[in-house]
């Protein structure tokens, strides 16, 4: 057991602290603005770090990409816009794409000149993504798409979305799904925002009308499209936990001068020992997260893939973060629930994991949705429990294939 | 960045769980559960051959020169199969006490007897308040001439029953601050005055006892390093004893979490292993979660505490206030999982059980440690990894 960092991480952590010192973005108003912002990151080489050298990369360890992500989280300012496209599409390119397809799309995703979203689940396939209903049919060199997807975040500004629909409807549900790229600005594709619960709209409804995607635009083969969306790709995921402590530590530390301020029975709260009881359970979980996050970082640096053991990580960080801002909520009292004219002595400043600007009310309505997305809580007990304990699967009314094909994939998450 | 154990670790868990599952199976540990001195001095012995007892004391004094990760890994071994004995009485705390006192005097009378299990000791800390901070520590030693006079009495001293030498944490001054004025004594069994008063708890499988001193008398030889000055050591001693009871704790839990795994796996009911139903599948995936964070928890403040890293004290908070509930949760949930079977005497899940719930409340309670993570907190500035 060694948890200290090296020399040489120590000091690549100060150049990019210092770099993130020099160069702070404008208040981000418009698309343009955040475009900006994300070329900037990139242009300092804070982007795609762990993509190939080949395609844009920098091979960067997870040592690396994990301390740049503490440091933007330190910095408080926003990542990439194009989360989804550098974390997931461009490593299932590189890993699945033919050369056509790495060179058409990698470096536009990289500088953000193409922004991309991920149609994964329907009004009818959620957690039991398997049984999409939206269809792609073959039709002379191409295919045509018809259907609906849903949740889809990010939808609204994406060039191009990665879609899974069904190619062959006679063989097991698993088995029939095939992984596309799919233009948003093609005729027949429309997008409805949905406005979530926070008021704001990140995601969208998406509905296809005889959508015609060229024979080129299949990734990987027919039928291949549940697997390449299970095998979960990602070269970016080295610092995702670490970040997200960052950022919830301070958090935590404004909630502390909040608690300085608040007297609800002419003490100041933070002199109050329930309230302290509150905060010492917070910060204690916290720091187990950073431990967690930790032993999966020594993981990753021993070239060691994510396996169903990270969702625990994941059911106790979106868990965590529920259990947090209900709490926080009990120690500010109404003051929490004020959406304007909250003293500035009792504000929040911060940004969520997906860089939107978040006050305490934003930040306790966000929390349910990280429970939700990526595989829900219940998604990741099942995963845990089969996966990881070895513990028998639940009886499915879904078992029985349409054809002999047998069924192998185990429901998963949606990128919401 | 390296969250594994090195190849000797490992060895010494492995060697640890072989010799436990030989010598002490649960039938054997039952067998002491109803003695009055409460282990097998035998198999205490075979633990010193195996080097176990001296893993934290130096080479110099028959030990074997590790630290608090080695001192975890047996303790997690020892919960995992609740082990009954003083290893965490006198291997963990009383040695790692005379360890840090870097006194020659002490160190010569009782590190190798501790490590080569001639000797058991153990330390006391707790007062009636059960307060686990400096102001806490109460029991009077009075000077006398060249001799202090103690009155007062420790409370849930572990293994003080069978301990040859005893390190008190007494009040030789009072002071406006609370850290100074405190003074250890190395207590040797039958010393004139003291009386020790065994406890009867839940846990049959670690013991403890009320130490009183009524008019005891002991000579300034028997100071461990310097008058008033003790508390730094008795802090020191504090954190180790939070980590190592987190480390118990977590083997408890562990064994807790597999039972109730492999049961969930065989007992049919339904026409089905219950595992199979979510109700029970999302129990056992709750349980590993707590089991993962508590590994996680503990050995990262075993780590910062034999690195000496700044968060040190934090760390052993957050490990102790964590595991004490995490450790409730799995081993109450097996209870649960397994029904009526898991409220049965001959059934050993209860073992595990009360084990951790033992040591809970003790070397500080949740709420205690959670005030210190607080008071960590405001301090950040301090302690670089919150800054």
């Amino acid at each position: 057991m060694d948890l200290t960092y090296s020399p040489d991480d120590r000091a690549f952590r100060s150049r990019t602290r210092a770099w993130f010192e020099r160069h702070r973005p404008r208040p981000l108003e418009t698309l343009e603005d955040r475009r900006a912002w994300h070329r900037t990151l990139y242009e300092g080489g804070y982007v795609g770090m762990g993509w190939p050298r080949e395609f844009g990369g920098q091979d960067a360890r997870p040592l690396e990409q994990a301390i740049v992500a503490e440091e933007i989280a330190r910095a408080n300012v926003p990542g990439t816009i194009n989360g989804l496209g550098i974390g997931i599409v461009g490593p299932t390119l590189i890993a699945h794409g033919t050369e056509n397809q790495k060179r058409r799309y990698l470096r536009k995703i990289l500088a953000a000149e193409e922004l991309w979203c991920q149609l994964y689940s329907e009004p009818d396939a959620g957690s039991d993504l398997a049984s999409l209903k939206t269809t792609a049919r073959r039709e002379g060199d191409g295919y045509v798409v018809n259907g609906q997807k849903v949740w889809t975040s990010q939808a609204a500004i994406a060039n191009f979305g990665v879609l899974l629909a069904r190619t062959d409807a006679s063989v097991a549900k698993h088995a029939g799904i095939s992984y596309f790229v799919l233009d948003m600005h093609a005729p027949g594709v429309e997008v409805r925002p949905l406005t979530q619960i926070t008021g704001s709209a990140d995601f969208s409804e998406v509905f296809f009308t005889d959508v015609r995607v060229p024979a080129e635009n299949l990734i990987g083969d027919e039928g291949q499209g549940w697997t390449l969306a299970q095998t979960t790709l990602g070269f970016e995921r080295g610092g995702n936990l670490l970040a997200r402590v960052t950022r919830h530590r301070s958090v935590l530390q404004q909630l502390i001068v909040a608690a300085g301020h608040l007297r609800p029975d002419g003490t100041p709260a933070l002199e109050q020992s329930l309230v302290r009881q509150k905060l010492g359970q917070m910060f204690a979980e916290l720091e187990v997260l950073r431990y967690a996050g930790l032993r999966a970082l020594s993981r990753l640096e021993k070239g060691q893939r994510p396996g169903p053991e990270s969702s625990v990580d994941k059911l106790y960080y979106s868990e965590m973060d529920k259990r947090h801002h209900e709490l926080i909520q009990e120690i500010l009292g109404p003051y929490g629930q004020l959406t304007e004219g909250l003293a500035s002595e009792l504000t929040l400043d911060t940004t969520t994991s997906l860089g939107v600007p978040a006050d305490w009310t934003y930040s306790y309505l966000y929390s349910r949705a990280g429970t939700i997305y990526a595989g829900s809580s219940e998604i990741q007990k099942n995963i845990i429990g089969e996966r990881v304990l070895g513990l028998p699967r639940e009886p499915r009314a879904d078992r029985v294939a349409p054809t002999t094909a047998r069924s192998n994939g185990s429901a998963t998450g949606k990128g919401a | 960045m390296d969250f594994d154990f090195t190849r000797e670790q490992v060895m010494l868990r492995d060697v640890t769980r072989e010799v436990l599952a030989r010598e002490s199976p649960t039938i054997a540990v039952r067998r002491w559960m109803e003695d009055d001195r409460g282990y097998d001095p035998e198999l205490w012995h075979r633990l010193a051959e195996t080097g176990l007892l001296g893993i934290a004391v130096d080479e110099a004094h028959g030990g074997q020169g590790l630290g608090m990760v080695e001192l975890a890994l047996v303790l997690d071994e020892m919960g995992r199969g609740a082990y009954p004995g003083p290893y965490f009485a006198s291997s963990v705390l009383a040695a790692g006490l005379l360890m840090d006192c870097g006194d020659a005097t002490p160190q010569g009378l009782y590190l190798t007897g501790l490590a080569d299990g001639s000797l058991v000791g153990t330390v006391a800390i707790s007062d009636d308040g059960l307060s686990w901070g400096p102001s806490g520590v109460t029991l009077s030693a009075q000077a006398d001439g060249d001799e202090f006079v103690l009155a007062g009495a420790k409370r849930f001293v572990p293994w003080a029953h069978v301990a040859d030498v005893i390190l008190v944490a007494a009040r030789t001054r009072r002071d406006e601050d609370p850290t100074h004025g405190i003074t250890v004594f190395a207590v040797e069994r039958g010393a004139p005055g003291v009386t020790v008063v065994p406890h009867r708890s839940i846990d049959r499988t670690s013991r403890s006892a009320d130490v009183s001193f009524d008019g005891a008398r002991l000579g300034r030889e028997s100071i461990v390093r310097d008058l008033d000055m003790g508390w730094p050591l008795v802090e020191l001693t504090l954190a180790r004893a939070a980590i190592g009871a987190s480390a118990d704790m977590l083997g408890a839990a562990r064994r807790c979490l597999q039972m109730s795994v492999e049961y969930a796996k065989i007992r049919q009911q339904f026409g089905q292993p219950i595992g199979a139903f979510q109700a029970i599948k999302h129990m056992c995936a709750d349980m590993l979660l707590e089991v993962e964070n508590s590994h996680a928890a503990t050995y990262y403040a075993a780590w910062a505490l034999a690195a000496g890293a700044p968060d040190a004290r934090l760390a052993a908070s957050v490990a102790k206030s964590y595991v004490n509930e995490g450790a409730r949760k799995v081993c109450g949930s097996a209870v649960q999982l397994h029904g009526g079977i898991g409220f049965t005497w001959d059934y050993d899940l209860h073992l595990y059980f009360k084990r951790a719930k033992g040591l809970e409340p003790l070397y500080g309670n949740t709420e205690f440690h959670r005030e210190q993570i607080v008071r960590a907190a405001l301090d950040a500035a301090a302690i670089p990894v919150l800054a």
